[in-house]
């Protein structure tokens, strides 16, 4: 069975709050995953400094998240441009005009990205 | 039944009032007033009212400069201000004691109204009725320049000018704030309300400032009410148990810091106890303040390194709308069963209870 990097969606009505889970594919959105990532927090706070853009928070593990990209997990679309934006994976949507092929997940993956899981495998939560 | 008074029926606005009512023989400036004849009496209430204007009412036609010019400031019977009397009755009982003869009245009159004695609190009673209402003394031009100038330009730090001048430092920052806006305005040439400024300040007490003779404005080393301290607690202890300030606060609350550390200004404490208490010398003092200045300040930076540390530490991404934060995290710390209480995420298999009856959701510590 497929195992994906995918954002199980916690939090109340309007409040929406995101683990980054690794879990099998066919299970139910919100049930206990592999390994928890991470989390998404998709509502801006204001600026601490009060200048510049709104934050939206998101925490992850990035050797955590490397190694599962390494064994060959596959990413939903929302997870693969927040991995992205962290430097773990090439962007699949570009701002630009002009599309993209969609790199195939093993060419894909940054070639530091599969080096960098050094931690075994043997941690993960069952 | 008292005969109608043959006076104005209804009050002009203007300042002379009070003369024109008096006048028996005036003209009304409403000819055609339809104010029924019957309440144009004089009543007592109305003689009352004449009085008050010719004896009292006088002195806020003609304000006092340079002083406040409240009512609780005069005397009711004479409507003369009551310090000026109380300054006349000693000066008779002096030149009684000399045995001089009482000079004219006239003279008298005039050397009292060049030099009227300083206004005490006593004169700051705006409302005669609420003795407990003192008007407070505002920060005058002067010495909120010299606030300004002392911290923006020879750059010392809030605490010191604080205790300097002995204003508290939550209105040394607002002085300095509204000082940086109004010096902004001068610059950009946006008009000051100058006249508004002179006519407010003219009428309030101030805190006036001179260099050799620092008046303090007001109390700065209170220590500020803790909502956890509004208990009241049965604590018992054993006799022979020293119990401190210190363990008076973990009794309130395990987080409260001791009265001693949460007054604006410890520091004014030590310094007081080093000179007094133990006697220290100039230079002894000089240097423990230093000692505690190198101290404080490499806490300071400890702090900011940590801070700096932490911050370096979040990837930062520019997006189009929003800055998404990478904080790095570790899946360990969740613990073998992903139960841990320091795991990042939303938890697997633990009850909420947020929306169970009896929840307080709303924060009940700001």
């Amino acid at each position: 069975m497929v195992v994906k990097i995918r954002l199980a969606r916690f939090g109340r009505r309007k409040a929406p709050f995101y683990n980054i889970v690794v879990a099998q594919a066919r299970t139910a959105r919100n049930s206990k995953p592999i390994e928890v990532l991470g989390t998404y927090d998709p509502i801006p706070k204001p600026p601490t400094d009060g200048e510049g853009k709104p934050f939206k928070d998101i925490k992850l593990d990035t050797a955590r998240a490397k190694y599962w990209l390494g064994v060959g997990a596959q990413p939903s679309d929302p997870a693969w441009r927040l991995l992205s934006m962290a430097g773990l994976l090439v962007p699949k949507y570009r701002p630009s005009a002009t599309p993209t092929p969609t790199p195939t997940t093993a060419t894909s993956i940054i070639a530091e990205a599969s080096v960098g899981a050094n931690k075994e495998v043997n941690a993960v939560v069952q | 039944m008292p005969p109608p008074l043959r006076s104005p029926s209804v009050l002009s606005s203007t300042p002379c009032c009070a003369n024109q009512l008096c006048r028996t023989t005036g003209q009304s400036s409403r000819p055609f007033s339809t104010t029924p004849r019957h309440d144009q009496r004089v009543t007592r209430a109305r003689r009352g009212l004449f009085r008050w204007l010719t004896l009292q009412g006088e002195n806020f036609r003609n304000p006092l400069s340079g002083s406040t010019n409240y009512m609780g400031a005069y005397d009711n019977k004479l409507g003369v201000l009551k310090r000026v009397l109380e300054a006349r009755d000693q000066r008779t009982l002096e030149r009684a004691g000399k045995g001089e003869v009482e000079p004219e009245k006239t003279n008298g009159r005039s050397a009292e109204e060049k030099n009227i004695p300083p206004e005490t609190q006593r004169d700051r009673v705006p409302f005669p009725h609420n003795k407990m209402f003192i008007s407070q003394a505002v920060l005058s031009e002067e010495l909120r320049e010299e606030i300004w100038s002392q911290i923006m330009k020879e750059g010392q730090s809030v605490r010191e000018v604080s205790a300097k001048l002995r204003v508290e430092m939550s209105r040394v920052g607002a002085v300095v704030r509204l000082k940086e806006i109004e010096k902004e305005w001068k610059r950009i040439g946006k008009p000051l309300a100058r006249p508004y400024s002179r006519a407010v300040m003219s009428m309030l007490p101030q805190t006036p400032f001179d260099p050799h003779h620092i008046v303090s404005h007001e109390s700065i080393n209170d220590l500020p009410v803790h909502a956890s301290t509004g208990q009241q607690i049965f604590h018992p202890t054993s006799e022979s148990r020293q119990f401190t300030r210190q363990d008076a606060a973990k009794v309130f609350n395990k987080r409260l810091l001791p009265a001693d550390d949460r007054i604006p200004h410890p520091e004014l404490v030590i310094q007081h106890r080093e000179r007094v208490t133990e006697g220290l010398s100039v230079e002894e003092r000089k240097e423990r303040a230093e000692l505690r200045a190198a101290e404080a300040e490499e806490k300071r930076e400890r702090k900011a390194t940590r801070e700096a540390e932490a911050e370096a530490m979040v990837q930062k991404v520019e997006s189009g709308r929003w800055e998404f934060r990478f904080t790095p995290i570790n899946t360990d710390d969740a613990g073998k069963d992903g139960r841990g209480r320091r795991g990042v995420g939303w938890r697997y298999g633990v009850p909420l209870y947020d929306r169970s009856r009896g929840q307080i959701k709303i924060p009940k510590i700001v």
